[in-house]
């Protein structure tokens, strides 16, 4: 394998899913996103903490500007990060995974890791916009959150290893297990401490539009890194062979 | 006489250097975005940055988008 080549392709698609990521979220999310901080600017005004001027607002609307123009960066950021842990999980498993070709492979692969390491987490801890949350109890729900996507993908990765101890029809008991044992983790480990005290219609809402724009980040990271492994195939090597 | 020819090989295996690269490219990411609370910056700046949370603060719409605790 071509390693410079490996790099570059799984770091541009990567961080091109990641732009794809911010730029939905900037549609779709920051709506929500402004009507969350809005209840908190009330909040302010109501306890004293903040006067209701104009002046408040010119600062405000820059401070949001500012870190909206952060949600696309960011985006770029996680999008690096996260599509280098799927290159890597892609290459490894490549010739494991069904699919004609590597779209197809990428694809399963991104279902695989959007459910494991998103969504089923996301079920436990699901996302919350701003006005949820004790600053208080940040560092244990963080913990919380890193260690249950944790145990699930560790736990994938255990029943995937056991399914090719197993013989065809018994490698159904491997997502078997993977089932069964996510679902004991989940009753298992602790809820989420905080109350949830905004309106529910924007906390539901919020949480559909976040489920969207990561599932978008899953289907771009398949389809851009299959796209370029077939373009460029890292794997191809080519060798000069003299002969007399 | 001699003569040259060039063949296209397909070679399996992923480079240790690979791995570790991209792995610390994932581990730097998800700090920056997820879960940094002024660490990065307190390395120039001290417990100033602590107090000012500028990357807290530009990656709080990922955050929260990303299903991330934020605050």
């Amino acid at each position: 394998m071509r390693t410079s080549l490996f790099i570059i392709i799984v770091l541009a698609s990567g961080a091109f899913a990641g732009l794809i990521h911010g730029v939905t979220n900037l549609v779709i999310v920051e709506p929500y996103l402004d009507q969350a901080i809005g209840i908190e600017n009330q909040n302010l005004f109501a306890s004293g903490e903040e006067e209701d001027t104009l002046e408040f607002w010119i600062e405000y609307e820059g401070y949001r500007s500012w870190q909206k123009s952060g949600q696309v960066l960011a985006g770029v950021i996680l999008g690096t990060s996260i599509g280098s842990l799927f290159g890597i999980v892609f290459a490894l498993s490549k010739y494991s995974l069904p699919g004609r070709n590597n779209v197809k492979k990428a694809l399963v692969l991104a279902g695989i890791m959007w459910l494991t390491l998103y969504f089923i987490p996301f079920l436990k801890y699901p996302a919350n916009p701003p006005t949820v949350g004790d600053t208080d109890t940040v560092v244990l729900r963080a913990m919380l959150y890193v260690l249950f996507i944790a145990v699930s993908g560790f736990a994938a990765l255990g029943c995937y290893k056991l399914s090719k101890k197993l013989e065809n029809k018994k490698k159904i008991m491997a997502l078997v297990g993977y089932a069964a044992f996510i679902s004991a983790v989940f009753v298992v480990m602790p809820n989420n401490p905080d109350k949830v005290s905004a309106p529910m219609d924007l906390v539901d809402g919020f949480r559909i539009v976040s489920v969207i724009g990561v599932s978008s980040f899953w289907v771009s990271i398949a389809v851009i890194l299959g796209l370029l492994w077939n373009r460029f195939d890292p794997e191809k090597i080519a060798k000069t062979n003299s002969h007399s | 006489m001699s003569e040259s020819r060039q063949v296209t090989v397909s070679k399996k295996g992923v480079p240790i250097i690979a791995i570790v690269a991209l792995a610390i490219v994932f581990a730097a990411g998800l700090f920056v975005v997820g879960f940094d609370q002024g660490h990065i910056f307190s390395v120039v700046y001290g417990e100033q940055a602590y107090v000012d949370l500028y990357i807290h603060e530009l990656t709080h719409d990922m955050r929260h988008a990303a299903g991330f605790p934020c605050h």
